[in-house]
């Protein structure tokens, strides 16, 4: 055996170990909490790992969806993740698209400006931005709730997709306006279908960053009406008595659509968020 | 309407809401710094630096921006070494790894006040799987609810930013390399170069632009992020896990003495603006070189 493939079994078995500890460390966590929310209360109480076959239970999904107003909350999470969604997209997929194609004054300022309020510090920014939506009489709303959130996004989301449109050439744009396209056109008939998997990628996020959102939801919702799954997963979690497979089942049901979101834009997700860094 | 004027127009929503959300509240933070301001009280006053000078002698303060700079030193070093290191794995073509590639990013996905629900559940005292798992291997001694100990709560804030961040570096690096010709490796090979020599001379400098941009805006995000701590132990036990962010946030709706949570929040503007500077410096001296 050559030295050469010496060198290659020890390299497949390295990276093997590091996949396997990989899988404990990232999966394992998540797998316990979907296994612990079928579990009864007393077999969790136990200790033990596995539990006789009659312990394990669908109660916990049941108590959560029908005593508690999980439901409401998850409504409520959708509607505003979904808002933000749209908003931010309709936001940031043409100020991305000004930012990459015109000639604008100060552009590069102005894209260093977007991109640096990523420094500004959150708590900080809330504590006026409460005011605002306070005087706007948009507090415990889900309008304030969503544009609270879209700050979150919008930096990044420009950003990001203003590199995915510089990786389009612009000779496209070009043939299109002497064909006599006007902004738009060109915009929805050229860019976008090309920039789609992109946009989706930006979709994600945004969706993905307001769904689990919680610093601007727990200072600008005050009710029931717009409280989200991530202030009732946390209230449940630090109540006196936990009871831990209902907790553990309603952080499933705030995971799960992540998740299935997840595994649409997956393969995608990675050269979409980091459009921005790599120019081709 | 000449065409440079209408690109102008396509960025007034997005600057709009940035102006009302993020640079208005930004300027009157900062002005709020320098009152009294309070949400029990109608009116304010100008008090100068006596916030700033308060600060001076606020024990909370200074171990919040000592657990803030460790936390975010420590973090991105840990996160950037281990994504790295992930990255290397994923990159052999072996069975198995694009459904392991597939999957390991889910961490990032999810909401973080659910990665602190599994994780505070995985360190409950006697039936957390952390402390099962010790009693397994026979170190029952160690049990305990590992948020609520002084002396190892801050190494589980550690593992939870971890846990969130370290899939989304290895795939990013991953992605990055995948953009190195392949030559170059052929290349280095005929020349006689090791493993070793080609990572340092080939890998390192190929996926440069990636390794900045991760590491820069996880520094903002780490040194900025508020929900990891203040849902895990809220800074506790007895400041134990304190960082700035969740010191501010305390400050403004526990107290409502937001005067002073502002004026924590401007130190913390200053610090990422002088990493900022400095960051910019370095890399223009290496773009020139």
């Amino acid at each position: 055996m050559g030295s050469k493939t010496r060198g290659r079994i020890v390299s497949a078995l390295l990276a093997y170990v590091v996949v396997i500890i990989s899988l404990i460390f990232f999966i394992l966590p998540m797998l316990w909490i979907i296994y612990t929310s079928f579990r009864t209360q007393p077999s969790i109480f136990t200790g033990n790992v596995i539990s006789p076959l009659e312990e394990y239970t669908l109660d916990n999904y049941q108590t959560i969806l029908s005593v508690t107003d999980f439901v409401t909350f998850f409504w409520n999470s959708f509607k505003i993740g979904v808002t933000v969604t749209l908003l931010s997209l309709l936001c940031s997929v043409i100020a991305a698209y000004a930012l990459s194609r015109f000639d604008i004054k100060g552009k590069n300022a102005l894209i260093m400006g977007v991109f640096s309020t990523q420094m500004f510090p959150q708590v900080l920014l809330i504590i006026p931005m409460y005011l605002v939506i306070f005087n706007l009489f948009l507090l415990d709303t889900v309008i304030g709730v969503v544009l609270g959130q879209l700050i979150l996004v919008l930096p990044f989301q420009v950003w990001m997709l203003k590199g995915y449109f510089d990786n389009i050439p612009i000779d496209l744009d070009e043939a299109a306006r002497i064909d006599g396209c006007n902004i738009a056109q060109r915009l929805f008939y050229i860019v976008l279908p090309i920039a789609a998997p992109g946009i989706m990628v930006a979709a994600f996020f945004s969706f993905v960053v307001s769904w689990g959102d919680f610093l601007i939801v727990s200072i600008i919702s005050q009710s029931q009406r717009t409280a989200t799954l991530t202030l009732i997963i946390q209230r449940l979690s630090s109540a006196l008595l936990i009871r831990w497979g209902q907790v553990a089942a309603a952080t499933v049901l705030t995971i799960v659509p992540t998740i299935i979101l997840f595994s649409f834009v997956q393969s995608r997700l990675v050269a979409g968020l980091t459009a921005g860094a790599v120019k081709e | 309407m000449k065409e440079r004027h209408k690109g102008l127009l396509l960025l007034v929503p997005t600057l709009a809401i940035m102006a009302i959300f993020t640079l208005y509240p930004l300027l009157d933070g900062l002005r709020m710094a320098f009152t009294n301001e309070n949400l029990l009280r109608h009116t304010s006053k100008f008090v100068g630096l006596a916030n700033f000078v308060r600060l001076l002698d606020d024990e909370v303060f200074w171990i919040s921006l000592y657990h803030s700079v460790i936390l975010t030193t420590v973090v991105v070093l840990l996160q950037f070494v281990l994504g790295l290191i992930l990255a290397w794995a994923m990159s052999q073509d072996l069975p198995g790894m694009s459904a392991f590639k597939s999957i390991i990013m889910a961490s990032w996905v999810i909401p973080v006040a659910a990665t602190v629900i599994m994780f505070k559940f995985m360190a409950q005292p006697d039936v957390g799987l952390i402390n099962i798992i010790f009693r397994l291997i026979g170190l029952e001694e160690l049990n305990r609810y590992w948020f609520g100990d002084p002396d190892v709560a801050f190494i589980f804030i550690i593992l939870l930013h971890l846990w969130r961040n370290v899939p989304f570096y290895g795939i990013a690096f991953l992605a990055a390399m995948q953009a190195v010709p392949k030559s170059y490796y052929e290349a280095a090979e005929i020349d006689g170069a090791n493993a070793w020599d080609r990572f340092r001379f080939i890998t390192l400098p190929g996926i440069r632009s990636m390794i900045i941009v991760m590491v820069t805006i996880h520094v903002l995000w780490t040194f900025n992020n508020f929900d990891f701590v203040f849902l895990a132990t809220g800074g506790g036990p007895v400041n134990a896990t304190d960082v700035l962010p969740v010191y501010v946030y305390r400050q403004s709706w526990n107290s409502y003495t937001v005067g002073y949570a502002a004026s924590i929040g401007t130190i913390m503007l200053i610090m990422l603006m002088i990493y900022f500077i400095i960051y910019i410096k370095i890399y223009e001296r290496q773009e020139v070189a």
